[in-house]
């Protein structure tokens, strides 16, 4: 699906030349690692019950990193201009010549036609008097010494709410799912609905692609390089550690270009590819970018930026576990006494303590099969390896995108993510 | 960089750009918001690497309006090119408002503010980070250990100037540190201290480093877990992120979906006679000092809740608008890229006289005391509930009883409030989603605590 193809942002024999440029500069020892590249897009259409307004806003901006033993630095700033490249550049090499050429000035990053309309239609459907349409485009380039590559994102929308109990949306643009999955925005929580209670041990079948959301908190960020190579990672007994059931293949995957974590590169300049992390159960991968590879003697290609001023390091891009061949109503039909949930609104796991909190929104009780009383908002936990061993290997065929939490936030910076994961049962899991 | 040295003359260059590229569209009213910052920050381990990070952002922000028509862009840069992207942006945005977003030019002006902090020198830094090294390891008895060391220094200038010819600007530098504490075996979980430094000059590392001590060591003692209905005293960090949960109730909203009136008592009191909060981005010693909003209304010191009674909203002109509210202040810009927004700048709590946080423990009795929060604090304001999750010590008399990994307090906001008998004396900024929050210790009697 790596074939989403979009207009250069930046003029390639520019890209080029600086390219050569890095490549004397680590010649020369000046301990260059790359250079990153990117201009930004965000129009945000606010729709309010009296009024309507848009903004529109351009960004732009040039990282350099360079690493000896003794220090490691990033030095960004607003621009992507020679100007702002020669400063930026001028520790570590000699920017005279650089100063003599002159790129052909980038094309204006534009929204697709008729986007205001769409964003219109999208608020429509959700039947909310007061919301927030945002269209996100990102287009990136990094030179390292001698080659460069540009870095091809997807096109996203988000609709957010200002009511705090409400949903949010985040697909990539003109995804089919939109209008099927607008209106269920405003599904509100049943606040006044049935509340397990508190320490009690219940099977949770997860449902409408939460699932993907708890592979994400389970698998995704305790897989992540950093969180392996501090040490805090209870997947890290070594690769082949069985931790699930055999039947459990979860994979990230930066090529689908339907999912909103797409790259055609990561922000290191590693083109994009699959990453197996699970396979029958068993731990086979990690998500690392160059430094943690290197450290760890993985595959890099997960270095993301949160932004051009911000250093790369490893994240998801869009997490995918494989469906199973069971209907995912036999799931439910299946239990005697349980929860089915449809909707999760956060998830949290600490890799320290090995903890994943996961906060529901909306789901039912199940009794003898059947849905019965819906769920009051609450929150379910238990521990990371506990859990991946209590996950059923009959897993569901209805392979299912999470369109909600793919803002992923951490240490405190946010990525756009994705997810899609069949049905799958708990077998137990923690009422908190 | 050159293109930071200078950035107060840029900023009205940048000004003056606008003006003249502003003249050429149909806009009648017109404001420009330019900003440069510089945020340097360092990070200390105990073995190299330095880690650095020097990050140079330089913005403009345009609001257009006119025959009946509003837009907002926003580019990066400064000067001709910026500003050249910026109104292009806000034209290209231009789109039929029912009011006018700008406020009118007679509430703009500016409150003399004290004058802009300097960064120290190029060595505090390293000094801090030693002296703070030996002091952990000093108030500690050797039990604990720095395991990072993370300075941010922060200059930032900007300028407002409207087509009315109101001009405001503000140059300033903050100075923070993180500190990530660990104990020397390592047997349990790292522990994170956010601190402001107010005045380089008069920073005591070594009385920062007993203080953030005190906090890690209460969390070492012996384990125990208790259910029920308790006293619980706030760490000044939890009471702050708890009152930054609460910031919107000040803030303009839909009267039908206004949650502050569910909140009320028959008195029409929020929350208990003891607590007492204001808003006051003018004073010199918050962290944010400006000498107007975001909009270009004078900073004020906004008394937000006196003695329990609400007493004042917040409101920028935009919201105000939008929700038929009066102009009151609190535009807040998040960054030059942000349209304004009404928030919370500086939000403290007055203790009035306030009682010594170690009486105040000793007082309490059985309680249970919150040292730090585990996960954000969640509040239900139209259901008027709360749940945080954080890590406690169980005191009695003041003396510790027991450390609590993860404890639940739950229950009704309004009770919640009404029951903060007592604050401390000793207050503190912190800096929370909300914006800057300087709390105290707070004692809040009766909650129910889970595990």
């Amino acid at each position: 699906m790596n074939d989403f193809k979009q207009e250069p942002a930046f003029d390639h024999r520019w890209l080029e030349a600086l390219a050569q440029w890095c490549k004397k500069g680590q010649e020369a020892n000046a301990g260059l690692v790359d250079l990153y590249l990117e201009r930004r897009l965000e129009l945000r259409l606010h729709i309010r019950r009296n009024a309507q307004w848009i903004e529109e806003c351009r960004t732009e901006g040039t990282a350099v990193r360079t690493r000896t033993d003794l220090r490691h630095e990033i030095v960004a700033a607003t621009g992507t201009s020679p100007k702002t490249i020669a400063h930026l550049l001028s520790g570590p090499l000699d920017t005279r010549e650089l100063h003599l050429q002159r790129p052909l000035p980038p094309p204006d990053l534009d929204a697709p036609r008729g986007w205001r309309n769409t964003a219109e239609a999208l608020v429509e459907a959700t039947s909310l008097s007061d919301a927030t349409v945002f269209l996100f485009e990102r287009r990136a380039a990094i030179i390292r010494p001698g080659q460069w590559q540009e870095i091809h994102t997807p096109l996203l929308i988000r609709l957010q709410t200002p009511i705090p109990s409400s949903s949010s949306l985040l697909a990539t643009w003109n995804h089919a799912g939109l209008t099927e999955w607008a209106p269920l925005v405003s599904a509100s929580p049943q606040h006044k609905g049935w509340q397990p209670d508190s320490g009690e041990q219940l099977p949770v079948v997860f449902t409408a692609g939460t699932s993907g959301v708890l592979m994400h908190e389970l698998v995704g960020h305790l897989l992540e390089g950093d969180v392996i190579s501090n040490g805090g990672s209870p997947l890290d007994a070594g690769e082949a550690s069985i931790v699930g059931p055999p039947t459990l293949f979860v994979t990230d995957d930066p090529t689908r270009f339907d999912l909103p974590g797409a790259f055609s590169s990561d922000d290191e300049g590693v083109t994009a590819e699959a990453i197996p992390l699970l396979e029958g159960g068993i731990v086979c991968g990690a998500l690392c970018d160059r430094f943690t590879a290197n450290k760890l003697g993985r595959t890099p290609g997960r270095g993301r930026r949160a932004a051009w001023n911000r250093a790369p390091v490893p994240r998801m891009s869009n997490l995918v576990a494989a469906p199973g061949r069971t209907n995912p109503e036999a799931l439910e039909n299946d239990q005697k006494r349980g929860l089915v949930v449809t909707r999760l609104s956060g998830a949290s796991v600490d890799p320290r303590s090995g903890r994943v909190i996961l906060r529901v929104e909306q789901g039912w009780e199940l009794r003898h099969g059947r849905r019965r009383r819906a769920l009051a908002p609450f929150d379910l936990g238990g521990d990371v390896l506990g859990i991946l061993r209590l996950i059923d290997p009959n897993l569901g065929n209805d392979p299912t995108p999470d369109w909600r939490l793919g803002w992923c936030l951490k240490a405190g910076l946010t990525l756009p993510t994705g997810s899609e994961a069949p049905t799958m049962l708990v077998r137990s899991l923690e009422v908190v | 960089m050159n293109h930071i040295s200078d950035p107060i003359e840029r900023l009205h260059r940048t000004a003056t750009s606008t003006r003249d590229m502003v003249i050429h569209t149909q806009a009648t009213r017109w404001e420009m918001f330019a900003k440069a910052s510089t945020l340097r920050e360092m990070i200390f381990e105990p073995a190299p690497p330095l880690e650095m990070s020097v990050i140079h952002e330089t913005g403009v922000a345009v609001r257009l309006t006119g025959h009946g028509e509003a837009g907002f862009g926003a580019a990066s840069g400064l000067e001709t090119q910026a500003a050249r992207v910026a109104v292009e942006a806000a034209e290209s945005s231009l789109t039929p408002l029912p009011f006018d977003p700008l406020p009118p030019a007679r509430l703009l002006g500016c409150t003399t503010v004290a004058p802009s902090r300097q960064l120290p020198g190029p060595s505090w830094a390293t000094h801090v980070a030693e002296t703070l090294t030996r002091g952990v390891l000093k108030a500690s008895g050797s039990t604990l250990l720095i395991r990072r060391l993370t300075f941010q220094e922060g200059t930032y200038a900007w300028l407002l100037a409207t087509g009315d010819g109101f001009v405001a600007s503000q140059h300033d530098a903050t100075l923070s540190m993180l500190v990530e504490l660990g104990l020397r075996d390592g047997a349990r979980a790292s522990h994170h201290e956010w601190v402001w430094v107010q005045r380089p000059d008069d920073f005591d590392p070594e009385a920062i480093a007993a203080q953030i001590c005190n906090r890690a060591i209460l969390a070492g003692g012996p384990l125990l877990s208790r259910d029920g209905l308790f006293d619980i005293l706030l760490h000044p960090e939890v009471g702050a992120h708890l009152l930054a949960s609460l910031s919107s109730l000040f803030l303009p909203t839909p009267e039908d979906t206004d949650p502050l009136t569910h909140l009320l008592d028959r008195n029409g009191r929020l929350g208990s006679d003891a607590l007492t909060l204001t808003d006051d981005r003018s004073a010199a010693d918050c962290p944010p000092v400006a000498p107007c909003d975001g909009e270009g209304l004078p900073t004020k010191r906004h008394v937000l809740l006196d003695h329990g009674v609400p007493r004042h909203r917040l409101a920028c002109h935009f919201e105000a608008q939008l929700y038929g509210e009066p102009t009151r202040g609190g535009a807040r810009r998040f960054s030059y890229r942000d349209y304004p927004t009404t928030g919370i700048s500086a939000l403290r709590v007055v203790p009035d006289p306030g009682i010594p946080p170690a009486q105040l423990l000793k007082d309490a009795g059985k309680s249970l005391y919150l040292l730090r929060l585990v996960g954000p604090v969640i509040t239900d304001k139209a259901n008027d509930n709360f749940h945080l999750r954080a890590q406690g010590v169980w005191l009695d008399g003041g003396a510790v009883e027991g450390f609590q990994q993860l404890v639940e307090v739950s229950g009704a906001l309004s009770l919640l409030l009404r029951r903060t008998e007592a604050v401390g004396t000793d207050l503190a900024w912190y800096q929370t989603t909300a914006g800057f929050v300087e709390a105290p210790t707070l004692l809040v009697t009766c909650q129910r605590v889970g595990s």
